[in-house]
C-alpha cells in the first residue's frame, strides 16, 4: 500500500514535477491547488505528509497550518514547507504552526526533497 | 587902552600856553602810538617820522629827514602811485606793499595814505601810517596752506565717503540678495553662532520644524529645549565629532508632519558660525522606497519560474524524465549553471532590498568563526582547485572565543570577500587568509594576487552595482552587490570592513568584528 502524500501547490510545472519525482519513489501523491482545498482534501485522504506552498490562493501556507493546528488530528500530520522564499520571520513562524522542515525552492532541487520526505516519514 | 592892552597880551599868553600843552600832548600822543606815522612832505621827502616808524624801519629820525619816501618801499612804484591817487581822490588809501628795512630786511606792511593840509585847505605833504602786517601775512600765508590742505582733506574725506556709500550700497544689496535667497531657499536653514544660540531661520525652516514667527530665536541648541522638535536634532548634531568636518545625516520627524530630512552642517565667518540646512528628503525617500519595493517584487515573482527551470533541468539531469544523450546532458548542464547564476543574482538583489527595508533580520548565535571560514573555504574548495590556485590559511594562533553571530548571513560576507578574491585571481595565483584576534577584536583578512581595484575607483568599491572597469572586462557577470552586502553584514555586527590594494599587484580585504559586551546587547535587538 503506498504512503499517501499531499501536496498543496498553485504552480502547475511544480505540481508536475513533484508528482513526477514523488510518484517514482513510489508514493502516491494527491493534489490540491489552493489552501482551502488542501484542508479539505487533507481531512478526506488523512496523508503521512503534507508538502505545503505559502503563497497561494484562497488560505496561503500560514493560514492553512493555522487551521490544522485547531484540529486535533490534522495537526498530528507533518509538514514540510516548499517556499521560494525562506525569510527568518517565516521560518520561525512556520515552526511555531508545527512544520517540520523549510525547503526554499531555488535552493533545493527535487532530490533534495525526496530526501526530506523520506526523513519526515522516517523511512 | 593899556588894560585893552594888557588884556590881550594875557589872552595871548594863555593862548600860547594852551597852543604848547597842545603840542607837547600831541606829541607825546605821536610818540606812544604804536603806528608807525611818517609825516612827508608835497614832493615826497620825509619830514618826520614817530618812533614806532623809527623801530620799524630801523633808521633814527634824523638820519630819514630829507629822504625820498619811495626808497623804503619795494617796488617804489606802490607808494607812488598811492600818493597820486590820493591827490586825485582825496581819500585815505590803504595798500599793502613791502618795507625795505636798514639791514636790508623785507616786511609785509599795509600802507594807508591821507593828505596834510594848511589851515586854509591847502595840501601841503602827506602822512602816512604804516603797519607791520608780515605777522599777519606769516599767518595768513599758513592759513592759506593750512584751507588748501583741508581743502584737500575734505576732498579726499568726500572720497572717502561716496566710497564707503558706493560700498555700504552694495553690502546693502548683498545683504538684500542673501535675505532673499535665505527667506525663499527651499531648504529650511538655521545659522546658530559659537555657542549653539540659534540667530537665524527662514520661513521654510519654521515651516519643517512647526515653529513660527522666530519664536526659536536666541534657543541654545543643547542639552533639552521646551522643543521636542529641536531636542530631535540636538541629539543627532551631538553625534558630530569635529567641527571641521562637513556633518551630513538623516533625520526622521515625526512632527508637524512625517518628514524625511537630511541635516547638511557648514561652518560659516571664520569657524564663528554654523549654518544648518534641512533639506527635506520625503519624497526621496518615497521613490526610493518605491524603488525598493519594486525590486523586491520583481526579484519575488522571478523566483517562481526559476525555481521550474531549475527544477525540470534537475530532474532531466537525474534521468527521472527519461534517459538524455550526452550532447543532451552538457546543454542541459550549462543551462542549469545559467540558471543558477540568474538565482544568485536574484538573491543577491533581494538582500539589497531587505537591507534597504530594514528588513534584513539576523538570527545570531555564538558560534566559533572559524567553522564559519572553514564550511566557506570547503564550498570552495573545487574552484580553487581548477584555477590552480595556492591558498594559504593562516589559522589562529590561540582558539578564538566564541562571538555572536548570524551564521547564514556571517558565511555570505565571507563567502562575497572570497569569492572575489578568486574570480580576480588569475590562474596559478595566490591567495591568503588570516584570521587572529587582539583581545577586543577578530581580525580577518584575505590578501590576493588579483587585479586590483584602480585608485580613482576605489572609494566607490562598496557602492552598490558598483563594478571596477578592469573587472567587467575580465568577469561579465558579477553584480556589482556582493562587497555592499558584505559591509552591511559586518557593519550589522557591529565591525569594520576595509581594503587595501594595487592595480595589478593584489588586493587584501579586512574585517574585524568586536568581542566585547556591547556588541552582543546590540544584537538582542534583532
Amino acid at each position: 500500500m503506498p504512503k499517501k502524500i499531499l501536496l498543496v501547490e498553485d504552480e502547475e510545472i511544480m505540481i508536475d514535477l513533484l508528482q513526477k519525482k514523488l510518484t517514482q519513489e513510489g508514493y502516491e501523491i494527491s493534489v490540491a491547488r489552493n489552501g482551502e482545498q488542501g484542508l479539505t482534501m487533507m481531512r478526506e485522504i488523512n496523508p503521512v505528509l503534507i508538502l505545503l506552498d505559502i503563497i497561494m490562493p484562497k488560505l496561503n501556507g500560514f493560514e492553512v497550518m493555522e487551521e490544522m493546528q485547531k484540529d486535533k488530528e490534522l495537526k498530528k500530520i507533518p509538514i514540510i514547507v516548499v517556499s521560494n522564499s525562506g525569510q527568518p520571520v517565516e521560518l520561525d513562524r512556520a515552526q511555531k504552526l508545527g512544520a517540520k522542515d523549510w525547503l526554499i525552492k531555488t535552493e533545493f532541487d527535487p532530490q533534495e526533497v525526496i530526501k526530506k520526505v523520506k526523513k519526515q516519514i522516517g523511512e | 587902552m593899556i588894560v585893552k592892552k594888557e588884556t590881550h597880551k594875557k589872552e595871548l599868553e594863555i593862548l600860547k600856553e594852551d597852543f604848547e600843552d597842545l603840542k607837547t600832548y600831541f606829541d607825546e600822543l605821536r610818540e606812544i602810538l604804536p603806528v608807525s606815522i611818517c609825516t612827508v612832505g608835497s614832493r615826497g621827502i620825509v619830514v618826520d617820522i614817530n618812533k614806532a616808524a623809527e623801530a620799524l624801519i630801523g633808521y633814527k629820525t634824523l638820519e630819514i629827514i630829507g629822504q625820498s619816501i619811495e626808497v623804503f618801499f619795494y617796488p617804489k612804484e606802490d607808494i607812488t602811485i598811492l600818493l597820486k591817487k590820493i591827490e586825485e581822490e582825496g581819500r585815505i588809501k590803504t595798500k599793502e606793499t613791502t618795507l625795505i628795512t636798514s639791514n636790508n630786511e623785507k616786511i609785509s606792511v599795509s600802507v594807508s595814505v591821507s593828505l596834510r593840509k594848511d589851515s586854509k585847505g591847502n595840501p601841503i605833504g602827506y602822512f602816512l601810517t604804516i603797519i607791520n602786517i608780515s605777522k599777519i601775512k606769516k599767518y595768513q600765508k599758513q592759513l592759506e596752506i593750512r584751507a588748501k590742505e583741508l581743502n584737500k582733506s575734505r576732498t579726499a574725506l568726500m572720497n572717502i565717503l561716496e566710497d564707503i556709500d558706493d560700498a555700504r550700497k552694495i553690502a546693502e544689496e548683498e545683504r538684500d540678495k542673501t535675505k532673499a535667497i535665505i527667506t525663499n531657499f527651499a531648504d529650511g536653514l538655521l545659522v546658530v553662532d559659537k555657542e549653539n544660540k540659534i540667530i537665524l531661520i527662514n520661513p521654510e525652516g519654521e515651516k519643517i520644524l512647526g515653529v513660527s514667527g522666530g519664536e526659536i530665536n536666541g534657543i541654545i541648541l543643547k542639552g533639552i529645549t521646551e522643543f521636542p522638535v529641536l531636542n530631535k536634532l540636538i541629539k543627532l548634531l551631538e553625534i558630530k565629532e569635529s567641527k571641521d568636518d562637513l556633518f551630513r545625516k538623516e533625520l526622521f520627524l515625526e512632527t508637524p508632519k512625517k518628514h524625511s530630512l537630511e541635516i547638511t552642517t557648514i561652518s560659516i565667518t571664520r569657524d564663528e558660525e554654523t549654518l544648518i540646512i534641512l533639506h527635506d528628503i520625503s519624497r526621496e525617500k518615497l521613490i526610493e522606497k518605491m524603488k525598493t519595493e519594486f525590486v523586491s517584487l520583481a526579484a519575488h515573482q522571478l523566483r517562481t519560474p526559476l525555481s521550474a527551470i531549475k527544477w525540470t533541468l534537475k530532474m532531466f539531469l537525474d534521468g527521472d524524465l527519461g534517459k538524455i544523450t550526452e550532447e543532451q546532458r552538457d546543454f542541459i548542464e550549462k543551462t542549469y549553471q545559467s540558471n543558477e547564476r540568474m538565482i544568485i543574482l536574484i538573491n543577491n538583489l533581494l538582500d539589497v532590498t531587505r537591507i534597504e527595508e530594514g528588513k534584513y533580520l539576523f538570527k545570531p548565535t555564538f558560534t566559533q568563526i572559524e567553522n564559519v571560514l572553514q564550511f566557506v573555504l570547503n564550498s570552495l574548495k573545487e574552484i580553487i582547485k581548477r584555477k590552480k590556485i595556492k591558498l594559504d590559511f593562516e589559522k589562529p594562533q590561540k582558539k578564538l572565543p566564541k562571538i555572536k553571530i548570524d551564521v547564514d548571513k556571517m558565511r555570505l560576507a565571507i563567502n562575497n570577500l572570497l569569492d572575489n578574491a578568486i574570480k580576480y585571481t588569475p590562474v596559478g595565483g595566490q591567495i591568503t587568509v588570516s584570521l587572529r584576534h587582539n583581545g577586543k577584536e577578530i581580525e580577518f583578512l584575505v590578501k590576493d594576487s588579483g587585479v586590483g581595484i584602480p585608485k580613482d575607483q576605489q572609494g566607490r568599491i562598496f557602492t552598490k552595482f558598483f563594478r571596477g572597469t578592469n573587472v567587467v572586462q575580465i568577469e561579465t557577470d558579477g553584480t556589482g552587490l556582493g562587497l555592499f552586502i558584505a559591509k552591511n553584514i559586518i557593519e550589522t555586527h557591529g565591525g569594520k570592513i576595509w581594503f587595501e590594494s594595487e592595480e595589478n599587484k593584489g588586493t587584501t580585504f579586512y574585517f574585524t568584528l568586536p568581542i566585547k559586551e556591547e556588541f552582543q546587547e546590540f544584537l538582542k535587538e534583532f
